[in-house]
């Protein structure tokens, strides 16, 4: 029988982050889906089975931080792992108080993101 | 009730403030009116000449008597002199539409309270009644003269007498109303030059008699009450800086300038200094001598406001050009860091497909693919940036590099001022027209003063000398220096001044000589850099000058050589600006 894998989601409307990615996030074991928007996540079927979701910070419409917002809202406690290009270290520290389990500033090595995502899945 | 009791019981009419203050005119300044025979004869016959009468009221005024006391005393001297007489004097009022009592101290009570002119009262009989006339005609009272019962002596002589009284009645009203005049005149410069904080003085420059105001004495914290006043004396007081400026201005004045104006500071026992504005009118005194009248006006307060004013302007400006910048390298650093994270990505990705048994060949040469397409995308986010400055370079004007650099000069005044930045211009004369976009140019030229002014922001053991030079350069290319004293650079950093990024200031962002080589380099011309032969660094760019027809050609030529053989001599101005 088929182990079914963790389901870990990628919003980002950056189109090389949502091809490059869900590729290598496979090749660590995961089971992925690339969303451009936070409202093309919201409207999708795959909120309650996200596991861990990759968020980007600026986006058009919804942020990353809006989406993160909703979820609780919502009472969806999914890990989050922020991913930007901005480098800021207080944007970092705030949303990492708020409950961010990782914020990685673009670009980040596939090692810095296997290690967030190994925290995200121990801690829940 | 100031009036003294034995000369005058009723008079607390006239006994106010501004009446106490009694003047009279010196005796040759009026011929008394009526006839000299008659006054001769009742001087005679009363023992005393109007000499007397005057010295006695003149001294009552000298006392500082109000005139109600004053003239009091002036009736009862006539009603000593003429026996069973009472006189008294009736003041008109400013407007002439009312008479009051003034003086007259033999007449009843009941007579004061009428203030009118009774033709009669009990006992009293109206003898002569002298109409009291300034010297220009104007009624300023009454002299009214009662005979007390009968008096068979009176008619003969007393119409003399009578006049001479008015007459010195009417010399001790004007004075008094020219004094109080004066008075209020001065009260009124007083309070005005308390509210404006302005002092004023007069000056003769061949006696060097000099009249300070009071206020003026107290601004320079001079105690003028013993020593007289001096030039020496005030310029110990002027600030040292101001001092060369202050005696030209003396000069000048000396030599019979016009009225003058202008700015100095003076420094006070404590240490403290003060901004003065000073005003002059230069005029001629009776004797044709020259002087001039001035007022002097604190303005501290007014600098201060100033100079914080200029000081905010210029954080302003220093914070919006870091912001810009800022924003501008933010933007930078998020459209090159989208492709590089895409690039990263695929690579880790790649490695692990290939470390796999059997290798995932297929998949990695998909990441590969897409590792070239991210790295040419953040080529052309360069190259866009670039060209974003360039973009208006093909707007082509003719612009005079002269006057476009005067424009920055000005514009980064108090920047330059803040970092104590000395300015030289060396503006070479007849420079043709270059070809370019102004605005863009300007931003070159700004960038290159700034960047010299913060190249000699560390330096303290000499003057921090920028000099801004323009000259033509060959035939058809006009080139703009700018050398600064500060920190320089090795000579073979050179070329790396202008990568982007690239960065010796601690709050720098690298980017302005590699934008400001971008936009000289839309221009057609060239942006370089050259350490002097002392500290610092030159940097220079040249640019094509318009096309030119066959006279401007050879103008341009001629004036080339000229320029060439000796810059100095012919540059059209050389000034210095300290800042």
């Amino acid at each position: 029988m088929k182990i079914k894998r963790a389901l870990v989601s990628v919003v980002d409307d950056d189109e090389s982050m949502r091809e490059s990615l869900p590729d290598l996030l496979k090749e660590l074991g995961y089971s992925v889906r690339a969303f451009s928007s936070a409202e093309e996540f919201l409207a999708s079927d795959c909120v309650a089975e996200t596991r861990s979701l990759i968020l980007d910070i600026a986006m058009p419409g919804m942020t990353g931080p809006d989406l993160q917002h909703e979820l609780t809202l919502r009472g969806h406690e999914i890990p989050i792992i922020f991913i930007t290009a901005l480098t800021d270290e207080t944007v970092r520290t705030r949303l990492l108080e708020q409950g961010a389990v990782e914020c990685l500033f673009k670009p980040f090595s596939d090692t810095a993101l296997f290690e967030a995502l190994n925290i995200a899945f121990r801690v829940h | 009730m100031n009036a003294e009791p034995q000369i005058c019981h009723e008079a607390a009419d006239c006994s106010g403030s501004s009446e106490r203050r009694v003047g009279l005119l010196p005796p040759h300044h009026r011929e008394p009116r009526g006839s000299a025979a008659l006054e001769d004869r009742a001087a005679t016959r009363v023992g005393f000449g109007i000499a007397e009468v005057n010295a006695m009221v003149g001294g009552l005024i000298r006392q500082g008597r109000p005139l109600a006391v004053v003239l009091a005393a002036l009736c009862q001297l006539f009603d000593a002199s003429v026996k069973g007489c009472s006189s008294s004097v009736l003041l008109l009022d400013r407007t002439g539409a009312r008479v009051r009592d003034a003086g007259g101290s033999g007449l009843p009570a009941s007579y004061m309270k009428q203030l009118a002119i009774p033709a009669a009262a009990p006992g009293l009989r109206l003898h002569e009644v002298s109409p009291i006339l300034s010297l220009t005609g104007e009624p300023l009272g009454i002299f009214a003269v009662y005979q007390r019962d009968s008096n068979p002596d009176l008619r003969r002589c007393h119409s003399a007498l009578i006049a001479q009284f008015t007459y010195v009645a009417s010399a001790a009203i004007e004075r008094m109303r020219g004094d109080e005049a004066l008075k209020r005149s001065a009260a009124l410069l007083e309070r005005t030059q308390q509210l404006s904080s302005t002092c004023c003085f007069s000056w003769r420059p061949e006696t060097d008699e000099i009249s300070w105001s009071k206020e003026l004495c107290q601004l320079f914290e001079l105690d003028a009450t013993d020593v007289p006043l001096t030039l020496e004396l005030i310029g110990a007081r002027i600030h040292s800086e101001d001092l060369a400026s202050f005696h030209e201005m003396i000069e000048r004045a000396r030599n019979g300038a016009n009225d003058f104006e202008f700015e100095h500071r003076i420094r006070l026992p404590d240490n403290s200094v003060k901004y003065l504005r000073v005003v002059a009118h230069q005029t001629r005194d009776q004797e044709g001598q020259l002087e001039y009248i001035g007022a002097v006006q604190d303005v501290t307060h007014r600098r201060h406001t100033e100079e914080t004013l200029a000081k905010l302007r210029a954080e302003l400006a220093r914070a919006a050009r870091v912001t810009s910048l800022g924003v501008l390298t933010a933007t930078i650093a998020h459209e090159v860091n989208q492709p590089l994270a895409g690039i990263v990505t695929n690579a880790g990705t790649c490695r692990r497909m290939l470390a796999v048994d059997p290798p995932d060949v297929e998949g990695a040469r998909e990441t590969a693919r897409r590792m070239i397409r991210d790295a040419e995308r953040a080529s052309e986010v360069i190259k866009r940036l670039r060209t974003l400055f360039c973009k208006k370079g093909t707007a082509c004007e003719s612009l005079d590099l002269n006057e476009a650099t005067r424009e920055v000069i000005a514009l980064s005044l108090s920047e330059l001022e803040r970092n104590k930045v000395l300015v030289r211009t060396e503006f070479a004369g007849e420079l043709p027209p270059a070809q370019g976009d102004q605005v863009q140019l300007q931003q070159v030229i700004l960038n290159l003063l700034l960047n010299a002014s913060d190249a000699m922001s560390g330096v303290d053991d000499r003057p921090r000398q920028l000099v801004i030079r323009t000259e033509r350069d060959g035939e058809d290319r006009v080139r703009l220096s700018v050398r600064d004293i500060g920190i320089g650079f090795e000579p073979q950093g050179a070329e790396r001044l202008f990568d982007a990024f690239y960065t010796t200031k601690s709050g720098g962002m690298g980017i302005g000589l590699w934008v400001s080589r971008s936009i000289v380099e839309s221009h057609k011309g060239r942006l370089w850099a050259a350490p002097n032969e002392g500290p610092g660094a030159t940097f220079s760019f040249s640019i094509p000058c318009g096309p030119r027809d066959i006279t401007t050609s050879l103008t341009g030529a001629r004036n080339f050589g000229v320029i060439r053989t000796s810059a100095g001599k012919n540059a059209e101005e050389r000034h210095e600006r300290s800042l």
